[in-house]
C-alpha cells in the first residue's frame, strides 16, 4: 500500500513542478511578446495586458494539488480506535503484536493495558517472594525445558 | 525485547525475566554509565534519554530476580551516580537490593529497622514506606502490613496502588467486605479500569462463595461489575468467564425475593430472563474466542494461554450435563 500511496504523491509533484514550470514559461514567453508589441506601438493605449495563465495550466495545478493530497492520505498509516472499549479490547486480544509499525517493531508509546499496574504493583514488589517463584522454577527444569518465548 | 524493558518486570514470565537478565552484561556494556551534563564530551555523546533510567531500573529488577546481583549492584551504583544517595526512588532501590540479598529474617528486619530511620526522618518518602509495608508483608505481619497501609492511604488517599495492594491484603486475609471497599476506591481513582472492574467481580464472587447471608446481593453485584468491564473492554476473556461463572450460580440458584429487600437501598435482584441471556451471551462469545485463539486467527493470539485453557474446562465442565 506504501509504494501505491508514494507513487500517487510522486505522480502528483510532477505534474505540480511540470505546472509550475508551464507557468513560469508562459508568464516569461507572454513578457517578452507584449514587450516587442508595446515597443512597436508605443503610442497606443498603454493599459496593462493582464497576463492570465492559459486554461489548461490551471487545471494541471488544481489536479496535482489534489492528486498529491490523495497519495497522502492513502499513505497515512492505520488509524487507532478511538473508542475505549475497542481500543482496550484490541490490547487484550492482539497483546503486544496488534500495535507493530511497519518494520516489525513494537510502538514506543505502546504499554499495553496501562491498568496492569494496579495489579502488579512495582512499587509493592515482593522481590522476596519473586526469586523464590523464580528459583523454583528454575528447579522444576523451566529453564532448560521450555523453549524461551519471543 | 526492548520495549519490555521499559515496563515494569513485575508480571512477565519467569523465561522472560530469564531473557531478559542475560541481557544484562551486554546491556551494561553498552548503554553510557553515566550522562554529565555541561561538559565537552556532552557534545558528541548520545543526549540522555528518560528511557534509558528506566531501563536501568527495570533491568535491576529482573536481574535481582533472577539472582544476578553483580549486574543489579551495576545498575544501581549507575543510578545512584545519576540521582544521588538521597533520591527517594533510589532509597527504595537500595532497600529493594538488601532485601533480595537479605539471607535470613534477621538481615531483613535490619533493612527494616533503616527504612524506619529514613521515614523518622522524612514521613513523606512515599516510594521508602511503600518497601516498609512490603517488608511487613513478607515477614509474615499481614496485620501490621494493613495498619501501615491505612496509615499511608491516610497520608495520600488518591494512590490507586496502594489501594489495590491493600485489596489484596484484605482478600488474603479473607476480609472481604474491607477487600471491596479498597477495590472501590481503586475504581473510584481509575474507573475506566476494566481489569480492576474484574477484579472487584472476582472478590464480590469469593465473598459471595463463603458468606451465606449476603450471598444473593454479593453475586448479583459481581455480575453488574463483570458487566461493567466487559462494557469497557470488548472480546474481555476475564470478564467473560466471570459473567458465565456467576449467571450460572445465579440461574442454578436464583436469589430469593427477600423481604429485608426494602430497606436495602441497593439495586434490586437481577431478572431471570436477563441473567439467562447474559450467561448465554457469555457462552457464545467465550467459544468464539477460544475458537479463534485455537486456530491461530490474526489479530486474536494475545490471550494469556493459561486463561484459554481454564475457559475451555469451564466450558466443558458447564455443558457436560447437557450432553449427557
Amino acid at each position: 500500500m506504501t509504494w501505491l500511496s508514494n507513487s500517487i504523491t510522486g505522480l502528483g509533484l510532477l505534474f505540480l513542478a511540470h505546472a509550475c514550470y508551464s507557468a513560469h514559461e508562459h508568464s516569461a514567453l507572454h513578457s517578452t511578446s507584449t514587450a516587442s508589441i508595446s515597443s512597436i506601438v508605443s503610442h497606443g493605449t498603454s493599459a496593462p495586458t493582464v497576463a492570465s495563465l492559459p486554461l489548461d495550466i490551471s487545471l494541471e495545478t488544481i489536479v496535482a494539488v489534489f492528486t498529491v493530497c490523495l497519495g497522502l492520505v492513502l499513505g497515512t498509516p492505520e488509524l487507532r480506535p478511538i473508542q475505549w472499549r475497542v481500543w482496550a479490547g484490541k490490547i487484550e486480544r492482539e497483546g503486544e503484536k496488534g500495535f507493530m509499525n511497519g518494520d516489525g517493531q513494537t510502538d514506543k508509546d505502546y504499554v499495553g493495558n496501562p491498568f496492569k499496574v494496579l495489579e502488579s504493583r512495582p512499587g509493592f514488589i515482593d522481590i522476596r517472594k519473586q526469586r523464590k517463584e523464580f528459583a523454583e522454577w528454575v528447579r522444576e527444569g523451566g529453564g532448560t525445558s521450555a523453549a524461551p518465548k519471543s | 525485547m526492548s520495549s519490555s524493558l521499559l515496563h515494569p518486570p513485575a508480571h512477565l514470565s519467569p523465561s522472560v525475566a530469564l531473557q531478559l537478565s542475560q541481557l544484562a552484561p551486554s546491556l551494561l556494556r553498552n548503554a553510557p554509565s553515566s550522562i554529565t551534563s555541561y561538559s565537552l564530551s556532552s557534545l558528541w555523546a548520545p543526549a540522555e534519554s528518560p528511557e534509558l533510567w528506566t531501563t536501568y531500573e527495570n533491568l535491576m529488577l529482573s536481574c535481582l530476580r533472577t539472582g544476578d546481583e553483580q549486574s543489579a549492584h551495576l545498575c544501581l551504583e549507575r543510578l545512584t551516580e545519576r540521582f544521588g544517595a538521597e533520591n527517594e526512588r533510589v532509597m527504595a532501590l537500595r532497600g529493594l537490593f538488601q532485601e533480595a540479598t537479605a539471607q535470613d529474617d534477621a538481615a531483613l528486619k535490619q533493612v527494616l529497622g533503616e527504612y524506619e530511620t529514613i521515614l523518622a526522618k522524612d514521613p513523606g518518602n512515599m516510594p521508602v514506606s511503600k518497601r516498609r509495608i512490603v517488608v511487613l508483608k513478607s515477614l509474615n505481619k499481614t496485620i501490621e502490613a494493613i495498619t501501615a497501609l491505612n496509615q499511608f492511604l491516610d497520608a495520600s488517599p488518591t494512590d490507586a496502588e496502594a489501594w489495590a495492594e491493600l485489596a489484596d491484603l484484605y482478600v488474603s486475609q479473607g476480609m472481604y467486605p474491607q477487600g471491596i471497599f479498597a477495590l472501590e476506591e481503586v475504581l473510584l481513582i481509575t474507573p475506566n479500569a476494566w481489569n480492576i472492574h474484574a477484579r472487584l467481580g472476582e472478590v464480590l464472587y469469593m465473598a459471595a462463595s463463603t458468606n451465606d447471608s449476603g450471598s444473593d446481593k454479593y453475586l448479583a453485584e459481581s455480575m453488574r461489575r463483570f458487566c461493567r468491564s466487559i462494557e469497557l473492554c470488548d472480546d474481555y476473556l476475564r470478564g467473560y468467564y466471570g459473567l458465565k461463572l456467576t449467571t450460572g450460580r445465579l440461574i442454578t440458584n436464583p436469589p430469593q425475593a427477600s423481604r429485608q429487600s426494602k430497606s436495602d437501598t441497593g439495586l434490586p435482584p437481577p431478572d431471570i430472563k436477563t441473567v439467562e441471556r447474559l450467561n448465554e451471551a457469555a457462552t457464545s462469545k467465550l467459544a468464539e474466542i477460544i475458537r479463534r485463539n485455537a486456530s491461530g486467527e490474526a489479530g486474536w493470539q494475545g490471550y494469556d494461554e493459561a486463561e484459554i485453557i481454564a475457559a475451555k474446562e469451564l466450558l466443558d465442565r458447564q455443558s457436560a450435563p447437557i450432553i449427557r
